[in-house]
């Protein structure tokens, strides 16, 4: 009898614990909210100079010189099959394929800082759209 | 996994296809029409965007398309009577680069005329670009026709002549397609002047086609696809009765009738662009009557870019797409519905996936 | 007699095969509803591609050019016919020729129907003045009399060169084949059919090579073909500077009524048209068909005109950016598509490794004479 009192003792606190520490990890705030988005925007900044010629590109080419506003990517429709890739391809490889081919640069790392950035960029210029994966 | 077609259908569309891509002889002979003018043809060509890298290399892909467009235009048969440069030869208007334009043109046959475009212009205020090639506006009669040419990439006075440390700080700020302080593009009060004691020279029932880089109309502020003083500029094309207005800048197939005004685009010899509507962020604005342009695949450089010949037969203009790539398009003053309607494509039961943008 | 145990010892071979499953790394045969495929007119088809009858000196088939004992080709630069007169163009392979949507390097037929009934009335293939002798030839012979009333109920005296046509199209038909290293790894699940350095060639013609975009891999099937026309810069030199000439000949040879068959395969200077001599359109002056790769390794020497002997001197003029040496022109024609691709060394080397990686097993034994 004394065992089973203990351990429902126990197993009543730790629910109780669990519980609490549950509803403290919801109580994310509207200032974190919005520092969270002002860090994203500080990135996605950073990918709009990378997109405006921030590259550097060895031949000179600047994404927005085909992109204007970062048009005609399309990153909704990612992922999909993409014929210059010969395969379903995320957004980051299509970027790399555009900074070797038409701009005659090295790829970078898909989880780069540039990358990511430029992502950000992308996607801001593109917000509220639906998503249509593997749509051409 | 497609069928290959019957054989009727495959020499049909082999015969169609040497109706849209032949050389001009034969779809001039086709649409004979009666008119005071003389039937002639000539070729147009624009937005090279030559690239200066470093020492002699410049960006090959722009190099390439121009080449391509003079290789093209010189196996026109008969020649054309004189081909039309419509602006931007450089791309950041160095002398290295406009050089380089004019030694690819330089292989073309024939007599060239050019329009100023605002990668000539804005590093030097269009220096350089008058040495090698005289005025930035003037007209001349050819076979009955009136033509103009104007220099309608101008912006606000201050702005163009406030102090710059570098000029290429002042080119930078207009080289940038979608720069959020762009400055519009214009006439001019100047201009606009003279072209009103231009044309009052000129008869009303005389074709007039005026050559600009910029549109003539307000399309797409954010990327200057927008001439500020259009209205005024088209205000003095109206008393006449054949108005053709050929414009380049926006790098892909655009056209339209506004009263007795059409107008026509012209495609880069570099790259395309993207038509406003693929930008989702703002409210945009196309004619309605435009069928666009296929979408480029970027693994080839010349996808969506191309040059154009341009029929007068009627006074009118018959503009002929020579695209690379791509089934070549047509679009033609059509008199009886009064305006250009592509020849192929027009109808929306015609359209094709590519013409899909979004 | 024996002849005759063979050959239907061959019907009976061929019959099995005669609804074929897709290759792997290849999608089923098309295959149009108005000639479906039977294992008689296979067999009639087999007869007709290999009947040297059928030409002005009785010694050209389309075997002559296209030989299964040669990977289906010749392995000659250009091609000799009738009387060992040469023409201008190579012999493409009949292999996997089926999957193609318009057929000869310039497109000017649309299929395999139309193709096989221009050689035999060529002055250097075949060199007949019209089709009336293969008739004669077929109305004849009591083999074939049967065997065309058989497979298209027809009798001798309606024999025409459609029915030739389309059973020798029955026969091409057959002739497919995929399964190579190349589909065992990327579609059979093998990951070790191909070798290191076959595997680093795949990501270099995915990727730097730019193979991919016009010789198309996909994710379930691999064509190796656009179907599509490109001018990549080979016979450049033979027209250079005179193209507007040249193009301008072309045009007025066919306004009196020259036929492009005739005139692309006997002057040298209007084969290079390409694509043009068919469409008169100025952006296909020099536009020849993307072929596919399949079985590259046996298909030797390559191009419209037969002017790379091999692998690695392709890989080079593609690397040079459509020239075979640095120091060439470029064609003002160039399709965007080409443009220098600074391989190295090992990626050029690579690549060469991943193209023998795509023969066929039943082409497997040639390879080892390249």
């Amino acid at each position: 009898m004394k065992l089973y009192k203990v351990l429902s003792a126990s197993l009543l606190t730790c629910t109780v614990l669990v519980l609490s520490m549950q509803s403290q990890a919801e109580q994310f705030t509207e200032a974190d909210v919005k520092r969270w988005t002002d860090e994203y925007m500080v990135v996605m900044k950073q990918g709009d100079k990378l997109f405006h010629g921030g590259l550097k590109a060895k031949n000179t080419v600047s994404c927005d010189q085909c992109h204007p506003n970062a048009t005609n990517i399309h990153p909704e429709t990612y992922p999909k099959f993409q014929q210059q890739l010969g395969k379903v391809a995320l957004l980051g490889e299509m970027i790399n394929w555009c900074i070797m081919n038409p701009t005659e640069s090295d790829p970078l790392a898909l989880d780069s800082d540039e990358m990511v950035a430029l992502q950000a960029y992308i996607h801001y210029e593109r917000r509220g759209q639906p998503l249509q994966p593997g749509n051409h | 996994m497609k069928k290959s077609m019957n054989r009727r259908d495959f020499m049909k569309k082999s015969a169609a296809l040497v109706a849209a891509g032949s050389l001009p002889l034969s779809v001039v002979e086709m649409s004979f029409g009666k008119s005071n003018s003389e039937n002639f043809t000539f070729a147009y060509i624009s937005d090279s965007h030559i690239t200066h890298v470093k020492g002699n290399d410049f960006v090959r892909n722009w190099d390439r398309g121009l080449i391509r467009a003079v290789a093209e235009t010189n196996l026109m048969d008969p020649k054309p009577d004189f081909v039309f440069y419509g602006g931007d030869i450089a791309q950041l208007g160095k002398p290295e680069e406009i050089d380089h334009g004019l030694d690819i043109l330089g292989g073309l046959n024939g007599k060239v005329h050019y329009v100023m475009g605002e990668h000539d212009y804005y590093l030097d205020l269009g220096d350089y670009w008058k040495k090698q090639l005289g005025p930035d506006y003037y007209s001349f009669d050819h076979k009955g026709v009136h033509f103009v040419v104007l220099n309608s990439i101008l912006t606000h006075e201050k702005w163009m002549h406030k102090k710059w440390d570098k000029g290429m700080d002042r080119m930078l700020q207009m080289a940038r397609l979608d720069n959020p302080d762009g400055q519009p593009f214009m006439v001019g009060d100047s201009q606009r002047e003279w072209l009103q004691k231009d044309l009052a020279k000129v008869g009303k029932d005389t074709p007039v086609v005026v050559f600009s880089h910029s549109p003539i109309q307000k399309i797409h502020k954010g990327w200057n696809f927008w001439t500020d003083d259009a209205e005024q500029v088209q205000a003095l094309l109206k008393p006449f009765d054949k108005v053709t207005v050929i414009y380049g800048h926006v790098h892909q197939i655009q056209y339209n009738q506004i009263g007795n005004i059409s107008f026509h685009s012209a495609m880069a010899t570099a790259w395309p662009w993207p038509y406003p509507s693929a930008y989702s962020q703002v409210e945009t604005y196309l004619p309605k009557l435009t069928v666009e342009m296929n979408r480029a695949d970027p693994f080839n450089e010349r996808d969506a870019t191309g040059w154009q010949f341009i029929n007068m037969h009627t006074g009118n203009v018959d503009l002929n797409y020579v695209l690379p790539e791509n089934k070549n398009r047509v679009v033609a003053f059509d008199a009886s519905q009064g305006k250009p309607v592509d020849r192929d494509y027009q109808d929306a039961d015609k359209r094709i996936p590519p013409q899909v943008h979004y | 007699m024996q002849t005759r145990l063979l050959f239907m010892i061959l019907v009976l071979g061929l019959s099995s095969q005669a609804i074929i499953a897709a290759p792997l790394g290849l999608p089923p045969v098309p295959v149009p509803a108005n000639n479906p495929q039977t294992p008689e007119k296979i067999a009639l088809g087999d007869r007709l591609y290999h009947d040297e009858r059928f030409s002005a000196d009785g010694k050209v088939s389309c075997s002559t050019c296209h030989a299964r004992e040669k990977g289906f080709t010749d392995n000659l630069r250009v091609s000799k016919g009738f009387n060992g007169l040469t023409g201008t163009r190579n012999a493409p392979t009949v292999i996997n020729a089926a999957y193609y949507t318009s057929q000869f390097w310039d497109g000017r037929e649309p299929d395999l129907e139309g193709q096989s009934k221009q050689p035999p009335i060529n002055p250097v293939e075949g060199g007949l003045k019209s089709h009336d002798p293969i008739i004669e030839v077929i109305r004849g012979d009591k083999d074939y009399t049967s065997a065309f009333k058989q497979v298209f109920n027809v009798n001798a005296n309606e024999i025409n060169m459609d029915h030739v046509s389309m059973a020798i199209a029955s026969f091409e038909r057959t002739i497919v084949a995929g399964d190579s290293a190349f589909d065992k790894y990327m579609y059979g699940g093998d990951k070790s059919a191909l070798n290191e350095a076959q595997q680093r060639g795949l990501a270099v013609y995915l990727g730097k090579g730019r193979c991919v975009s016009c010789h198309v891999i996909e994710e379930t099937q691999a064509l190796f073909t656009d179907n599509r026309f490109h001018n990549i810069g080979v016979g450049f030199k033979k027209i250079k500077g005179k193209e507007s000439e040249t193009a301008a000949q072309m045009l007025a040879a066919k306004r009196k009524g020259a036929d492009v068959d005739k005139t692309v395969l006997t002057q040298e200077n209007m084969s290079e048209l390409g694509r043009f001599a068919v469409t008169e359109n100025p952006t296909e002056v020099g536009a020849f068909k993307t072929p596919t790769i399949r079985n590259i390794a046996v298909t030797a020497p390559y191009m419209h005109d037969g002017s790379l002997e091999t692998l690695e001197e392709v890989v080079d003029f593609y690397n040079n950016g459509g020239r075979l040496k640095e120091s060439d022109p470029v064609s003002g024609f160039i399709s965007g598509g080409i443009k220098p691709l600074n391989l190295t060394d090992q990626e050029k080397k690579d690549l060469v490794a991943f193209m023998n990686a795509l023969t066929s097993p039943e082409y497997q034994a040639l390879a080892k004479k390249f």
